[in-house]
């Protein structure tokens, strides 16, 4: 088991982007979808997706977060990585408080806790085991 | 089946649909020379887990299915060490376990 402070600055950086990059997606796909007409006609759904430009940002960020995800795993196990991803659930959840005002229910801190609790756990295991080429960087 | 079991199914799938997609785009960064064709193939299989989940959404609530999505933290694990051979230690599982149980309280109750 190493230490959490032996990961490379270049990780921790693409990791907390990740989690941005997923925050900012989750919160214009809420509002994207918010905007969409109340229809059953995937032909219908589909044109409204097209013509709504909060769509166009959403792709946008998709495809950060593709390139930037790509770079993540370079330097990191997937079992490893994808557990810090759950850090969105807090921080869209955090935002909705702050930003749209929204009340925080006492089984939601809760849940906060143990999510930061998890990636902690993450954090102290080895961030790479596969000996590939992400080694002594 | 009724259409509630059949959304959750379909969420369920799509959660493992993730978790393969997630596993190739890993493989492009293992598999150096065929780089671009595992990207290829993860981005097709992130875009029909997109697909399903979307399809989910038309028998279930989100408030539903949602909080069902935290599985993929668990699929993710298991497939990283069955199709990767990644070392899960222990206390990766646990870490794990707990982001399944927090995140799902966090989605669960908004």
């Amino acid at each position: 088991m190493t230490a959490g402070a032996r990961v490379p600055l270049r990780l921790v950086i693409g990791l907390a982007v990740a989690i941005a990059l997923d925050t900012g997606l989750q919160l214009v796909w809420k509002t994207g979808i918010a905007e969409l007409p109340d229809t059953s006609s995937v032909w219908e759904m589909l044109v409204a997706v097209a013509l709504n430009p909060i769509f166009a940002l959403v792709a946008l960020f998709m495809g950060a977060q593709l390139v930037n995800w790509l770079k993540v795993l370079d330097h990191a196990d997937l079992s490893y990585a994808k557990p810090f991803t759950s850090l969105s659930y807090v921080t869209v959840c955090v935002l909705s408080v702050l930003l749209l005002g929204e009340r925080i229910a006492p089984l939601q801190v809760v849940g906060i806790l143990i999510v930061v609790a998890g990636v902690w756990c993450v954090s102290q295991t080895k961030r790479t085991t596969l000996g590939s080429s992400a080694e002594g960087e | 089946m009724s259409p509630t079991a059949f959304g959750v199914l379909l969420v369920v799938v799509s959660t493992m649909v993730e978790a393969f997609g997630q596993i190739f785009l890993k493989k492009s960064s293992v598999d150096a020379e065929r780089r671009r064709r595992w990207i290829l193939i993860g981005v097709a299989v992130l875009t029909a887990e997109i697909v399903l989940y979307s399809g989910a959404l038309r028998f279930l609530a989100v408030s539903t299915a949602f909080p069902i999505t935290s599985l993929s933290f668990v699929m993710v694990t298991l497939l990283s060490r069955w199709l990767l051979g990644e070392e899960v230690a222990p206390l990766r599982w646990v870490g794990v376990g707990l982001i399944l149980v927090g995140t799902s309280l966090i989605v669960a109750e908004a």
